[in-house]
């Protein structure tokens, strides 16, 4: 797997790298700013972008934008945002923006190692990261109005739907929740007919058709 | 200074310096002094030697010395209340002071006239005169006591400059709260990253020390504890998502993460004033914090709006009410509106709930 970095932080920067490297992961250019992510970008080609949100010259939303015109440039392209505060709203500009795999994490999970990796190789695979934080706005039974499916959830129900939004497998939902990946096959099926949504058997797809639900249908019914 | 006794008499100025300068103005006090009195104690003589001259020819029926005791007395009188002005330091007051003291002997020289010789009208005039004169002059000697009239163009000068200084020091606020959440995002907060992403590693390394391992683990996960404190510190101080995307994306970003089922209705066609922003930003947290504090199942309804050239944020909740409209967190909200020449109002709803209302003009 070939990665760019941009991340102006230079202890951030480096750390970054060296956790990729230990894990087999090459880093194949870096960059500070916006610009020299697109610019990287359309050098390299890589598999994967991993882009801070704040970037200079005016350490705002920077990475947001820049990774929203990648996504746009390269509809192939995965890409990785990570940002000291999570918001719902770039969550939808981001999803809105393209179809290759998209992450988008608070930085603090880049310490959590095992689960941070994985979340690098599923949005590298095209598939789908989208922080805890993002999701639990996401899927909050209010969401709705307080009367629309949402509502109709059992807590359980809720937290399955929560951690496919977070872009999980099956088979990792099953190993979060310790039950089977029978039981979660059951819950998924309840919540796809709760929620009117088709069923697929694909992660991605199911992941994005989830996504793309909470981020309009919920918005829309409240 | 001139010692003025000296400038009166016609004496040559002196040196205005030294002890010996006293000296010399005591001397001169004392000198003046004895010579009124030496005057007065004439006037006794003369008055009392003309009442025996009097007496003597014994014509017991108009008693004519009362026009010695009166002429000479008045002199004597003037000089000496004018000395007491002397007491008043040099300046228009001593000026008014003399002008009183001759006024006074004058006037009860003419009342005196007055009782002898068959009382007339004139009187009233002349004690009017005497006292109009007066009066002018002590207000033009005493002008410049009065308090001042400041001139209308004098305080629309000060009204715009305050205007100017009080935006100049909530921006002057409003740069610093940024700088804040910057400092604390590329220093403490980007330093927390570095460190748990180091301890994160670390743990990885430790498989076979799983005492060391747990102690690492919870290190790190004080590091995470520690940048959500930071994080919410940061949405306090200056949310990101405020200056990045507006007042109704950030107002709806609060909504999402507030406990309660918050709905937003805004109708704000052009991003106001930046200090605008910020006051209704903060006012519709606060809000939302009271609410959850004193109605924790209340649904509750933010709405932003621009209403005839205004700002309006208003938070309205069922839940059972509590709000204290004098709470430390309104009382700060309502100096915040007010600032900006805003209101802010805390009234209850009906049937159950209450309602906070800042209405903020634009282009003030």
């Amino acid at each position: 797997m070939r990665v760019v970095i941009a991340e102006d932080h230079v202890l951030l920067r480096e750390g970054l790298v060296a956790l990729l490297r230990d894990a087999g992961i090459e880093v194949v250019a870096q960059s500070e700013d916006a610009e020299g992510l697109l610019r990287t970008l359309a050098g390299h080609r890589p598999d994967l972008a991993i882009v801070d949100v704040r970037l200079p010259p005016t350490f705002t939303d920077e990475g947001v934008r820049a990774a929203i015109e990648a996504r746009r440039r390269w509809p192939d392209l995965a890409v990785l945002v990570l940002s000291q505060h999570v918001e719902e709203v770039y969550t939808a500009e981001l999803l809105a923006a393209g179809g290759g795999g998209l992450g988008y994490l608070l930085k603090e999970r880049v310490a959590e190692v095992q689960e941070f990796l994985d979340a690098v190789r599923r949005v590298a695979d095209g598939g789908t990261a989208i922080d805890r934080e993002v999701v639990a706005q996401l899927v909050r039974p209010g969401r709705d109005g307080g009367e629309g499916p949402l509502a109709d959830l059992t807590p359980r129900e809720r937290e399955v739907l929560g951690l496919m939004a977070e872009g999980r497998s099956n088979v990792a939902i099953a190993g979060a929740l310790v039950v089977t990946p029978g039981a979660v096959e059951k819950h998924v099926t309840s919540i796809f007919s709760k929620l009117d949504l088709p069923s697929s058997s694909e992660d991605h797809r199911r992941v994005l058709a989830v996504l793309a639900w909470l981020s309009v249908e919920a918005d829309a019914e409240a | 200074m001139i010692p003025a006794v000296g400038q009166l008499e016609g004496d040559p100025p002196r040196p205005a310096s030294g002890p010996g300068r006293a000296r010399l103005t005591a001397l001169r006090e004392a000198g003046v002094g004895s010579l009124i009195s030496t005057a007065a104690i004439a006037w006794i003589v003369a008055g009392a030697a003309c009442t025996v001259a009097w007496a003597l020819v014994g014509s017991r029926g108009y008693y004519w010395p009362v026009w010695v005791w009166a002429g000479a007395g008045a002199p004597v009188a003037a000089a000496a209340l004018l000395r007491a002005t002397w007491r008043i330091p040099a300046g228009p007051g001593r000026w008014a002071g003399m002008h009183a003291a001759l006024a006074f002997v004058a006037s009860a020289l003419l009342t005196l006239t007055w009782l002898l010789t068959g009382r007339g009208e004139w009187l009233a005039w002349v004690l009017l005169g005497l006292g109009v004169a007066f009066a002018v002059h002590a207000l033009l000697a005493f002008a410049d006591r009065l308090p001042p009239r400041p001139s209308e163009s004098a305080l629309h000068r000060r009204v715009d400059e305050l205007v100017r200084t009080r935006s100049g020091a909530l921006d002057v606020q409003a740069t610093e709260m940024r700088r804040i959440e910057r400092d604390l995002h590329d220093g403490a907060q980007a330093r927390l990253v570095a460190l748990s992403l180091a301890l994160g590693r670390a743990e990885q390394r430790l498989v076979d020390d799983p005492e060391a391992r747990a102690l690492v683990r919870s290190a790190r996960e004080d590091a995470t504890a520690a940048l959500a404190e930071l994080r919410d510190l940061s949405r306090g101080i200056a949310p990101p998502l405020l200056e990045e995307r507006g007042l109704v994306t950030a107002v709806e970003a609060l909504a999402a993460r507030s406990p309660l089922e918050v709905r937003v209705e805004a109708s704000v066609p052009a991003r106001p004033d930046p200090a605008l922003e910020r006051a209704a930003y903060f006012v519709v947290s606060e809000a939302l914090t009271n609410v959850v504090k004193h109605a924790s199942t209340a649904d509750v309804t933010v709405r932003l709006a621009t209403v005839r050239g205004a700002l309006v944020a208003e938070v309205l909740d069922d839940g059972p009410g509590g709000a204290d409209p004098f709470g430390s967190g309104l009382a700060g909200l309502r100096r915040r509106v007010e600032a900006l020449d805003g209101t802010l109002v805390v009234a209850p709803n009906s049937p159950r709930g209450s309602t906070v209302r800042a209405e903020l003009p634009c282009g003030s």
